[in-house]
């Protein structure tokens, strides 16, 4: 077996390079402080993004264009690791990649669903492209014969042959007859975390620890907002609540999730799992505000759990999975960033929007 | 032959009266290439009622086609069918109508006897995967006091449908354990119907379709399903001999209403395109010159006062609108595919089928030289032509006994039979066989001079075609400074001259081009001049067209100009080296066909044995079937990209006369 420090001499040296490369919380305020899109993206011209953005002309500078090209280094990021992680834990870490190819699926079905048939023009392949992740020749879906098909039915149908065609095949019985993408889309993400965790649970030792402790912390947060948002905005029935959450994880147990369905106070039990996040009473008094910043806070505790696998033995897949995560979110608040100054809203309203700030180190 | 028929231009002015004599004429000998005139009518006179008329028999049409094919007839015409006159509609429908309420009961049976059979078929298919179990299907759904739910679920969702159920009274069985599709059982009390629904929807759980017209378990309402399948089965066959018996009675009816009908919309379709004026018609078309006098002398035998005037045509400048008719050769049938493959010739253009139908075959001959293999080839095709092999590929049967022909007369000069060559011919076939010419294996190098010569000579002839239909059409600009104008070809033969004196001596050395290289004549000097024509030929051009001379104004324009002219240059230069360069492949695959034969041999061994004959039996049909396959589209692609596109361009607007009967005219 490839493990241990043999297995991850190579790979542990090379993802603490690359670690060392994403943003500090000084950094990220230093873009947060560009008056305004184009000196943001000037900024990033001149960080480790520059390779990315030095090919596009200025009228190709849109948010929507540079969000694109930013994405290419988390694919970098994942095709790297990959490629230098041992074999027996390459199926976790493709797996995890999978996480974009379900968000371009579920991009591609919303095209197709909300087109109106005035509109079908501009919602063609070139308006969906770039929203899309940039996978390359990684991805399995046939994305743009899906958006011509015209129908959900006819895109599903393309599906034949992708690790996506058998859970399509049972959720689309539901989606002729609902003509609603939600169960299309639940039973997506079921399947992916239940694929993920299986693959988690498949390793051994130290790498199934952390595997299990890192995703198992990325699906507490999933479970803990599906059955909360689920139960307030969708008024779901306990059983629906049940069906469409996951009987695992890594700090909330089937018997919370449970619990909520059944009708127990949230707060009380997000703050028993989470006693370190602050008055989230307060947070669920007004939903609508208030689950984006529990979400927050969530995702906070995740990157907290990622950065506490950089101390102690390098020798685990704990290391890689924690980078990428963090280079997603690192993502996720550059989006914020480049959203928020290209339509002039003020820091003091996107501030609260990102997650690496000075206290998380 | 060399250029497309010659054509002229018709106008007619037909009185009201002679219109229907006069559109027979005109679509009864598929010679008019009718022009839309509809313009040239006077508007104001109100719709004329052929559009509607024309669409109402398209209409009839469509339904004789329908009743036509409801019956299993072939779409035929009678045997002995005349166009006599537009036909009746009110007759027509009549007929129709009269067919068709015969016809209808039985069809209609049919159609949804065989819905019922597929139905029934689903049916038994969703049973399948409960077949084995013991459970009385209708009173599952009778029952009064229980909510049932019979289907197939994700396997992973099964453990999380009966967590959501953990509170709820309920049965759960898994009937058939399957890793992908499952089949589950739920039960619960009736009042509970809505909890179990919901749960058992979120769990994605697909309840089967079970036949409500059968009651029993499984098992019997299988063997039900499998009689009523046989009892269908029975009833569609019974209809379907009902139904040919009508159409061997209506046979006769239906094809003369189809002629009928047919015959009328395509004349009413072609009357819609006419001028209509007070009280005569305006028709403007193309007519093959050949066919004109024939033509006149029945259009005026069909009205008196018919006023014809004919309009003789230039083969020089714009001549995109006239229709390009081209000598219908049968022996040229396959070659002029190849060219419509490649483009249509325009109607002042060169038509290279005659040039094609004999580099074709040559640069085949060439590449795949055997008596023996290209005798077969010639066999194989005659008898595709002739329909009695492989009658799909009938359109291509003469080109492969053209290209099998060359391959034998290539493969005496090369002393090749069977793959058989030299002391092999004596030893295994006991008759002296040697190369009347050389043998490729032997002289390598010197097939490939010969090929790249061969080449240099087509390529010249290219150009010098390409400068004559320039010349025809009284297109000077690019006569002079074309891409295969004056300038380009001398700049050419420089070129050769150039190579031929690189290579000087050495045995790949093209002799054309050594030739031209030992003239007197100071080569590099004057290839310096006409590059200069080559690089600057689109501004040349334009000075002669009379065009602004360089697009593009300022410094920034001028600098373009350079750069795009210089890429012109280069271009030409690299095009120049790779089409003739790209003749090699004539004489290497004649050497990979003798290497390839010599693999077969060493597959083969030395004794004569059974085994070493099957062996070369085989070899010999992999190498006609594969080898002879590649050759062809290599032989394709010296044409299409080397040869046809130096004096070439297609664009032509083919001739469709109006026929009454285009598949009978086409067989």
């Amino acid at each position: 077996m490839a493990g241990g420090v043999s297995g991850y001499a190579a790979i542990s040296t090379r993802v603490r390079a690359m670690y060392s490369y994403l943003f500090t919380p000084q950094d990220m305020i230093r873009l947060s402080d560009s008056p305004d899109f184009m000196s943001l993206v000037g900024a990033l011209k001149t960080s480790p993004y520059g390779k990315y953005l030095t090919g596009l002309k200025d009228n190709e500078l849109t948010p929507r264009r540079v969000i694109l090209q930013i994405k290419n280094r988390l694919a970098d990021s994942y095709s790297s690791v990959v490629q230098q992680s041992p074999e027996q834990t390459r199926p976790l870490i493709k797996q995890m990649f999978r996480y974009y190819e379900v968000g371009n699926l579920k991009a591609v079905l919303r095209s197709i669903q909300t087109v109106a048939p005035w509109n079908s023009e501009i919602a063609a392949w070139d308006r969906v492209r770039e929203v899309l992740f940039p996978l390359g020749s990684t991805a399995s879906i046939p994305a743009q014969a899906m958006v011509e098909s015209g129908s959900v039915a006819s895109a599903v149908d393309l599906l034949h042959g992708t690790p996506y065609e058998a859970t399509m095949s049972f959720a689309m019985k539901r989606f002729s007859a609902e003509q609603n993408l939600f169960p299309l889309e639940v039973a997506l993400d079921l399947d992916y975390w239940r694929r993920l965790w299986s693959e988690a649970k498949k390793l051994s030792g130290k790498d199934r620890e952390m595997g299990v402790k890192i995703i198992g912390s990325l699906l507490d947060m999933n479970n803990l907002m599906w059955v909360i948002r689920y139960k307030i905005y969708h008024k779901l029935s306990e059983e629906e609540l049940i069906n469409y959450t996951l009987p695992f994880g890594f700090r909330v147990k089937d018997e919370d999730v449970r619990a909520i369905a059944a009708g127990s106070d949230i707060a009380a039990t997000v703050s028993r799992v989470y006693p370190g996040i602050p008055d989230v009473n307060a947070l669920l008094e007004h939903p609508q505000s208030g689950l984006p910043k529990l979400e927050q806070q969530l995702k906070r505790q995740v990157m907290r759990q990622c950065v506490a696998a950089f101390i102690g033995d390098p020798f685990h897949i704990g290391i890689p999975l924690a980078y990428l995560i963090l280079s997603d979110f690192e993502i996720q608040d550059l989006t914020v960033l480049i959203e928020a100054k290209s339509s002039g809203v003020s820091e003091e309203e996107y501030r609260g929007l990102l997650l690496k700030t000075k206290m998380i180190q | 032959m060399f250029f497309p028929r010659e054509m002229t231009e018709l106008e007619l002015i037909v009185p009201s009266k002679d219109l229907m004599a006069v559109v027979k004429v005109l679509s009864g000998h598929s010679v008019f290439h009718q022009v839309d005139s509809a313009h040239l009518g006077v508007e104001n006179l109100g719709p004329s009622g052929w559009q509607d008329r024309a669409g109402a028999y398209s209409a009839m049409e469509r339904r004789v086609q329908t009743l036509v094919q409801n019956l299993g007839l072939p779409e035929e015409y009678p045997a002995k069918a005349d166009a006599e006159s537009i036909a009746d509609l009110d007759v027509v429908r009549q007929s129709l109508d009269r067919i068709e309420d015969e016809v209808k009961g039985t069809s209609d049976q049919l159609s949804a006897d065989k819905k019922r059979l597929e139905l029934l078929e689903s049916q038994l298919r969703q049973l399948e995967p409960i077949s084995e179990v013991n459970v009385e299907v209708s009173a599952l759904r009778q029952s009064a006091y229980m909510h049932s739910i019979l289907g197939v679920i994700p396997a992973a969702n099964i453990g999380r449908l009966q967590t959501s159920l953990s509170r709820v009274l309920h049965v759960f069985f898994t009937l058939r354990d399957d890793p992908q599709k499952p089949v589950v059982w739920l039960l619960g009390p009736k009042s509970n119907s809505d909890i179990l629904e919901r749960a058992a929807k979120s769990a994605y759980l697909n309840p089967l379709a079970l036949p409500d017209e059968f009651s029993g378990t499984p098992e019997q309402i299988t063997v039900l399903l499998k009689q009523e399948i046989e009892a269908t089965k029975k009833r569609i066959s019974d209809l379907e001999s009902s139904l040919a018996k009508m159409a061997s009675a209506h046979k006769t009816e239906l094809q003369q209403l189809l002629w009928d009908t047919h015959i009328s919309r395509i004349m009413a379709d072609a009357i819609v395109r006419f001028g209509q004026l007070r009280h005569t018609y305006v028709v403007v078309g193309w007519v093959p010159t050949a066919h004109l006098v024939e033509l006149t002398e029945k259009l005026k035998n069909a009205s008196n006062e018919i006023l014809i005037e004919s309009i003789p045509t230039t083969r020089s400048g714009h001549a995109s609108h006239i229709p390009v008719a081209l000598f219908n050769n049968k022996w040229l049938k396959p070659i002029q595919m190849l060219v419509g493959t490649y483009g249509h010739p325009s109607y002042s253009e060169l038509d290279p089928t005659l040039l094609m139908a004999f580099t074709f075959p040559l640069l085949y001959g060439a590449m795949f030289g055997d008596l023996g293999q290209g005798l077969v080839m010639a066999l194989a095709g005659f008898l595709m032509h002739k329909r009695i092999f492989m009658k799909g590929m009938q359109s291509l049967g003469l080109l492969l006994v053209y290209c099998g022909l060359s391959a034998a007369l290539f493969g005496f000069l090369y002393g090749s039979i069977f793959g058989f060559e030299g002391h092999l011919v004596e030893e295994y076939l006991h008759f002296h066989f040697e190369p009347t010419w050389m043998s490729p294996l032997h002289n390598i190098l010197g097939i490939l001079s010969i090929a790249i010569d061969a080449g240099i000579v087509i390529l010249t002839i290219g150009f010098l075609l390409g400068m004559f239909n320039s010349l025809r059409s009284r297109d000077w600009a690019h006569l002079l400074f074309g891409h295969s104008g004056v300038a380009a070809f001398l700049f050419y033969l420089c070129f050769l001259a150039l190579l031929g004196g690189f290579l000087g001596d050495t045995a790949i050395a093209p002799k054309v081009a050594v030739a031209i290289g030992n003239l007197p004549l100071p080569f590099t000097t004057l290839a310096g001049v006409f590059a200069l024509f080559v690089m600057f030929g689109g501004f040349f051009r334009n000075m002669v067209e009379g065009h602004t001379l360089i697009e593009g104004k300022g410094i920034g324009g001028f600098m373009m100009f350079l750069v795009t002219s210089f890429m012109d240059l280069f271009e030409s230069v690299i095009s120049m080296l790779s089409n003739t360069l790209s003749f090699v492949r004539v004489g290497a695959f004649a050497v990979a066909h003798g290497g390839l034969s010599l693999a077969i041999f060493s597959l083969a061994g030395e004794e004569p044995n059974i085994g070493f004959w099957i062996t070369i039996l085989l070899g010999n049909i992999f190498i006609i079937g594969f080898e002879g396959l590649i050759v062809g589209i290599q032989t394709m692609r010296l044409h299409y990209y080397e040869i046809l596109g130096k004096f070439f361009h297609g664009g032509g607007l083919q001739f469709e006369p109006l026929k009454l009967n285009p598949s009978r005219e086409e067989a």
